[in-house]
């Protein structure tokens, strides 16, 4: 498994020459497909690093591959915070190349972007169990946060005692809501933003830095 | 033509139910399934490969390894995955039920190849899996009578056992090397629920249902072999998607069985549904899917490996 591994050897190797045993924990980005999880991972990515994790889209499961972006410094009041952010692709119950087609995608290309997809989500929640020490969950606060998919990835970073942060995106949105979604996951703190306008990035970056740091 | 004769060739088409009791012209009993829009020549290397692999019987891993063959090449895991396997069946076809409208007429047609289709190809991959263990569960030992015998005694065993048992002797039926399936065998792969199974599975508690059904099984198994009787089959099979009217609890049942079947179902090319818990739970992890059904698991021993640039 040439990723995982290819990545625990660089996270190593960054380890023995870098930070000198104080491994940079890797924060996953989870969440429903068109969460803006992509579109939070570059925005992460070039405040702090300069460069971009992946491409965006607004077409679901642009992301088919966990990215992940190392190193990541983020510096919050003088303390400086280095997380290895990881691109998860969107975890969904169903996949049906029908919806791509929507999407001006040609049979045979919807067909096996729905493949990739389901490779994805699999690959998604195999990171979950071995690979991430805490979790940001992106949401669309314009949709109904109260679906099977949040409600069984939240238990499950439950059951691993992960840190955990909602994040509320498309705040920029107006049907955006973002009370429901604080209300459907009291336990945890929300965090509302706009990933892709790049609104309240600075209450994003202080909470990144207070769970994860 | 989705069904093939192994042995002859010989094609049925979807939902055919003269395959139910073995190939009329070769008397064989392993089909290979093809997806809509195979074609003979189009397709030929699927084909071959299947062919080739179930018929030199061993589980060679590099050649496209189904999950369980390498799931149960840890003796450890052995145990839990053919559980999985029953309950993941079993499931599956009560979902398939539970799935069909109940305001419609019956289709038989319609249903039941899903249900055969992963029966026969899932039996393809165990019985060549199945036989590198020692032979302490039924599918090692001679598939015919002492298999039935051991089938009466493992009923006054615990559940368990049962399911498992049940599903070996599944598998055993499914051996390559017998001609001709005798009656117990024929029933015990095509009497998989009845309609007084279904009644009694569809009032039951949801998580009791595929216990339920692994114990039926065995019983009519075990009945049918004593008394040496032939059953009629095709009929059998019929009910399976007949409606029973109990709809309040199905939705629930659904529910409950979304949790519980397989990791990854492949509803036809392109459409996937996906039980998000089992892919947690698993060690292995499915890298690659193919068209042809079979998927490419790397599991944890591997990839923990000094290879660290092999991608």
């Amino acid at each position: 498994m040439g990723l995982l591994t290819s990545l625990k050897s660089s996270i190593s190797r960054a380890t023995t020459s870098l930070f000198a045993g104080s491994e940079p924990k890797r924060i996953g980005i989870y969440g429903p497909p068109n969460a803006g999880k992509t579109t939070l991972a570059n925005r992460i990515a070039r405040d702090w690093t300069g460069d971009a994790v992946g491409p965006e889209s607004h077409v679901p499961h642009e992301t088919r591959r966990a990215r992940r972006k190392e190193n990541v410094e983020i510096k919050r009041n003088g303390k400086s915070v280095t997380i290895d952010v990881v691109d998860t692709p969107g975890v969904t119950t169903k996949v049906d190349y029908k919806e791509f087609l929507e999407h001006d995608i040609e049979k045979e290309d919807a067909v096996r972007r729905s493949r990739e997809a389901t490779e994805g989500v699999a690959e998604a929640m195999h990171w979950l169990r071995e690979d991430v020490d805490g979790v940001i969950y992106v949401l669309d606060s314009a949709e109904d946060p109260f679906t099977q998919v949040n409600t069984m990835l939240i238990g499950i970073i439950e059951s691993q005692n992960l840190p955990v942060l909602i994040f509320a995106n498309k705040i920029d949105l107006e049907d955006s809501n973002v009370q429901r979604i604080a209300n459907a996951f009291p336990q945890h703190e929300t965090v509302p933003l706009s990933a892709l306008e790049g609104e309240n990035m600075d209450e994003v970056y202080d909470k990144i830095a207070e769970y994860f740091g | 033509m989705p069904h093939q004769c192994t042995g002859c060739g010989h094609t049925f088409e979807d939902g055919s139910k003269e395959m139910l009791s073995g190939c009329p012209q070769c008397g064989g009993n392993k089909f290979q399934f093809h997806p809509k829009g195979w074609s003979e020549d189009g397709d030929d290397s699927i084909a071959t490969d299947s062919n080739a692999s179930a018929a030199s019987d061993t589980s060679t891993p590099d050649n496209a390894p189904s999950p369980r063959d390498l799931t149960e090449s840890d003796p450890s895991r052995t145990e839990r995955s053919s559980v999985a396997q029953t309950v993941g069946r079993a499931t599956t076809k009560v979902r398939d039920f539970v799935a069909s409208d109940p305001k419609k007429p019956p289709k038989p047609d319609a249903e039941w190849p899903d249900d055969w289709e992963s029966s026969v190809s899932s039996s393809d991959d165990a019985s060549s899996s199945s036989r590198s263990p020692p032979s302490d569960s039924p599918a090692g030992s001679n598939p015919t009578a002492s298999s039935a015998e051991q089938g009466v005694n493992d009923n006054i065993e615990e559940d368990d056992d049962d399911i498992i048992d049940a599903d070996a002797r599944r598998e055993s039926a499914e051996e390559p090397d017998i001609p001709k399936e005798n009656a117990a065998q024929a029933s015990a792969r095509t009497d998989v629920v009845s309609p007084d199974e279904l009644d009694q599975t569809a009032s039951e508690e949801p998580d009791e249902s595929t216990a339920i059904e692994g114990r039926i099984d065995t019983d009519s198994y075990a009945s049918t072999a004593d008394s040496s009787t032939v059953p009629d089959s095709p009929s059998n099979g019929e009910v399976v998607s007949e409606p029973t009217g109990e709809e309040p609890d199905l939705a629930e049942l659904r529910a409950q069985l979304n949790d519980q079947f397989e990791s990854i179902k492949i509803l036809e090319p392109g459409q996937y549904e996906l039980n998000l818990m089992e892919l947690y739970d698993r060690e292995e992890y499915i890298i690659a899917l193919q068209e042809n059904g079979r998927y490419v698991i790397q599991v944890p021993e591997q990839w923990i490996g000094d290879d660290l640039d092999d991608r």
